[in-house]
């Protein structure tokens, strides 16, 4: 995976590259004024940071805490140390279900957005056991039907223009050809999936917060589409990853009021429900999973990347986001906070992440829980190199540039001599796009004959 | 107050206007300023790449050279904010500290520590302000939209004491440039486009002079606009403030 | 060992030293009337007051005359919902009347709890909703909201007007899977 390569593929189409930079930067607008007006915004930041530093301080007692809980609430709780176990877990459930167990024929599974479960690859693996499938959310379904990753975690099928859409559901869902309208798409969309929530066996939904004190989980969405499959399902499978936890219910307001005013701008998102125990006759589950935390959780230097709560407003900011598409990131969370957790899951395969930003800190100010990703991304640069990820031309040519800068002497002459070449050499030379990719799209600066310290030598030198 | 000049190297090779422009600022404004000649890199470019460590050897250079000097005075955001924040992994002595303590980006110096109040240039022109994310994020010389919907920073509040200047409003009044170093190189596609937007976002709001604090951001905002053949002038703040026209 | 044990012996030994937890200060704000329905009329709600809460059969009478299988205690009911209600006849309810128990002014969410809901799925199957709410019961923010429920209970939710979609090219669209529409009566 190269980020480089896949990000130059996105900008290679230049209307559509502004229509998705237009398009998200009208998001992160919306978020901008939806914050402006709250005096205490930035304290609440703060306030945010401190709470999930302190969890995470205490991480071992709250999840035992958490558990204990949720086990009297009738819920039960099950460990998984990686995406495999998660997976083999959720399908255990699924199995020795009540209703399920010993029955012939299709079982039916909805689920409602889970980050966590795409990063364990779990739909390709209950589908390869027999179960359906269906993401309801409807970004995800557009996915889904398109057989591609989501490209941002709040938006799932942002990349996406309404006629790629339109296509799309014409060809699942027989909407007719050419409709591109988002209200009938929509509608299209609710009917095919108000067929599924009511024939599913099985409801899995992500966890935006689990409080400790009551060992019960919070779920946002703005469709309704957590509380329409869970209620009407038999059984609900909850999976969260362990740095979802907060406290205490008096934390979830502090979190709550960020959340969807930095993801989508809207003061809060349509249904913010609790789950806590269990409907009569039915079954809850909760899936607590590690896969790589505890490691992150052991680098001083990127734990607090633990802090996140998934808004995705660092994406929406991100001017390299919004002009390489989440695609080019290659990993189930794209853009700034993706390209600091990437790392710690495989170092070798993402190493180009950390260089996909100009470190302008954009994404650590807009940050509701004030994680310092672009410092994090600098410090990741330093992993990479130290773990010999970096290409051997810029390992070389960095070892080169430092001894050159070392030495005054050695840097005055290759100034000069570079200088020199940049003024007697061709235009088309020193401009050759093939050679030098800065000149692909821009001019080289002037090369003038004096640099200030030989200025500064002749004239000023007393 | 003994002060020294830091010219960062490609200012010193390709822009020596700008150093000149700086020196002669200062001296103006009564500050005598002393210029090591020895002086390379602040050693920011192999840092980002992830060679840090080789660029140790270059912090001490910088340290060694400016030990002397109360001030250390740059006409770059980006390499005063490169020694503020990551000269932490060489040993702090003394003489880092005081390093690290000292120096100052430009407009800065002038604000905080000359308090420098008026500035009598006629400059009837309309100018573009870019922010670099280091002077306004990492060093805070300017608020962020992230956080306010107030502008505002040092550079704004001296070009506003030019006579006959008009300030562009831009859309984007803080979106990064794309230079971000070696990300010029390595991911060419999207650092050309992004400074392809903000050249864009400039010429629809009427810009006609183009400033900002960091020369590398302008170096890379220059080079679309020569190849665009936009009709807009680009020039470090110093260059105006010392009296410079376009 | 489980991989319980395993991550929670991982957890310890790598979690950082103890970090204090802040102490949350008491944020004010508008908690006026005006406010919440400013913010729910800008979410795509709509709220209407009355004087008393027997009223509210005339507003449901007035504004929902045509829809058929209406749901609810509060008013006539045309169709029966308990917990144990069918998935086929919660599917063909057109409109649900619940009460809510505190209206949040900054972001124009009422609590609905379990109790409330009479089926878990109600609020939420149904094709428009209409939430009830004592008016001196709408608070200024949410950290006023949690402190005034006493318990979250079993289960409940936020509910902040209909149910909504921008997944086509940032398109508003009401009415994604939830309720198409969400009036709020005020008394």
């Amino acid at each position: 995976m190269n980020h480089p390569a896949l990000a130059e593929k996105f900008a290679k189409d230049f209307n559509r590259t502004t229509w998705h930079d237009e398009t998200l930067w009208f998001v992160r607008q919306k978020r901008d004024r939806a914050i402006y007006p709250i005096p205490e915004f930035q304290e609440l930041r703060t306030l945010a940071s401190q709470i999930k530093d302190h969890t995470l301080s205490n991480l071992d007692n709250y999840l035992l805490q958490f558990e204990e809980n949720a086990r009297k609430n009738g819920v039960k709780v099950h460990w998984a140390a990686d995406g495999e176990e998660h997976n083999r877990i959720v399908l255990d459930i699924i199995r020795n279900a009540p209703h399920i167990k010993g029955r012939t024929g299709p079982i039916k599974m909805v689920k409602s957005k889970s980050m966590l479960t795409e990063e364990c690859h779990l739909n390709p693996f209950l589908q390869k056991n027999g179960v359906e499938v269906v993401d309801t959310d409807l970004g995800e379904r557009i996915v889904q039907f398109r057989n591609e990753p989501p490209s941002h975690i709040v938006m799932p099928a942002i990349h996406l223009k309404k006629e790629d859409v339109g296509e799309t559901f014409h060809e699942h869902l027989g909407t007719p050809k050419g409709e591109k309208d988002p209200q009938a798409l929509t509608e299209a969309a609710r009917q095919h999936l108000r067929q599924k929530f009511v024939e599913a066996d099985i409801a899995l939904t992500g966890v935006n917060f689990a409080v400790a004190e009551t060992g019960s989980f919070v779920v946002c969405t703005n469709e309704g589409n957590a509380d329409l499959g869970v209620n009407l399902a038999n059984v609900h499978i909850a999976c969260m990853g362990m740095e979802k936890l907060i406290p205490k219910v008096e934390h979830l307001s502090v979190f709550i009021r960020l959340l969807a005013r930095s993801a989508t701008g809207q003061p809060v998102t349509t249904y913010t429900s609790h789950f806590t125990k269990p409907a009569e006759g039915k079954e809850m589950h909760i899936v607590i999973v590690d896969n790589g935390r505890t490691q992150q959780l052991g680098r001083s230097d990127f734990r607090n990347s633990l802090k996140c709560i998934r808004c995705g407003a660092c994406m929406n900011t991100c001017p390299v986001y919004r002009r390489s598409g989440g695609h080019s990131y290659d990993f189930t969370v794209p853009g700034p906070i993706g390209a600091i957790l990437s790392p710690n899951i495989d170092l070798h395969k993402y190493s180009t992440l950390p260089f996909a930003s100009t470190l302008c800190g954009s994404c650590s100010d807009v940050c509701p829980v004030k994680i310092d990703i672009h410092v994090q991304l600098y410090k990741w640069r330093q992993v990479v190199s130290k773990e010999n990820e970096l290409p051997a031309v810029k390992k070389w040519g960095m070892k080169g540039l430092a001894k050159m800068l070392a030495m005054p002497k050695v840097y005055n002459l290759g100034g000069k001599v570079a200088r020199s070449a940049l003024r007697i050499l061709p235009h088309g030379m020193t401009h050759a796009k093939g050679m030098n990719p800065w000149a692909k799209a821009r001019e080289l600066p002037d090369a003038p004959k004096q640099s200030f310290k030989e200025w500064y030598s002749q004239n000023k030198k007393p | 107050m003994k002060v020294a000049l830091f010219i960062p190297c490609y200012v010193d090779q390709f822009y020596p206007n700008v150093g000149i422009n700086t020196l002669q600022l200062l001296e103006k404004l009564g500050v005598e300023v002393a210029y090591p000649t020895q002086q390379t890199c602040c050693g920011q470019p192999m840092a980002n790449s992830g060679c840090e460590q080789d660029s140790k050897e270059v912090y001490h250079h910088f340290v060694d050279t400016f030990a002397d000097y109360d001030y250390v005075v740059t006409p770059s955001g980006s390499c005063t904010y490169h020694v503020r924040k990551h000269y932490d992994i060489i040993e702090q002595t003394p003489a880092v500290q005081k390093v690290r303590k000292g120096v100052y980006e430009l407009v800065d110096f002038l604000e905080n520590i000359l308090k420098v109040e008026e500035i009598p240039i006629d400059f009837p022109y309309k100018v573009g302000l870019h922010l670099s994310c280091h002077g306004q994020r990492g060093l805070r010389q300017a608020n962020a939209s992230e956080i306010t919907g107030d502008k505002g920073g040092q550079i704004l509040t001296l070009l506003k004491k030019l006579k006959g200047i008009e300030i562009t409003q831009l859309e984007r009044n803080d979106e990064c440039c794309g230079f971000g170093g070696s990300f010029c190189i390595t991911e060419e596609a999207v650092s050309a486009r992004m400074g392809q937007d903000r050249i864009a976002d400039h010429v629809r709001h009427g810009t006609k002079v183009l400033t900002g604090g960091d020369m590398s951001c302008l170096m890379h905002l220059e080079g679309i606009v020569k190849r665009q053949q936009v009709q807009i002038k680009v020039m470090h703040i110093v260059e105006i403030l010392n009296g410079s026209q376009p | 060992m489980s991989s319980r044990e395993k991550i929670l012996a991982s957890v310890k030994a790598h979690k950082p030293a103890l970090i204090d937890l802040p102490v949350i200060p008491a944020f004010e704000g508008d908690g006026s009337i005006e406010k919440f329905k400013t913010v729910l009329t800008g979410i795509g709600g709509h709220a209407i007051e009355v004087s008393s809460k027997t009223e509210c059969q005339q507003v449901i009478d007035t504004h929902y005359s045509d829809l058929k299988n209406l749901a609810s205690t509060l008013v006539k009911a045309t169709v029966e919902i308990d917990t144990s209600t069918s998935k086929d006849i919660l599917e063909q309810v057109d409109l649900a009347v619940v009460e809510g128990v505190v209206g949040v002014a900054e972001n124009g969410a009422i609590w609905v709890p379990e109790a409330n809901m009479i089926n878990r799925a109600l609020p939420f199957i149904t094709q428009h909703l209409v939430l009830v709410l004592d008016k001196t019961n709408i608070v200024a923010n949410m950290h006023e909201a949690y402190k005034k429920l006493d318990t979250i209970g079993n289960y409940g939710a936020f509910i902040a007007g209909p149910s909504k979609t921008a997944d086509i090219e940032q398109s508003l669209v009401i009415g994604a899977h939830g309720a198409r529409s969400m009036m709020v009566i005020l008394y």
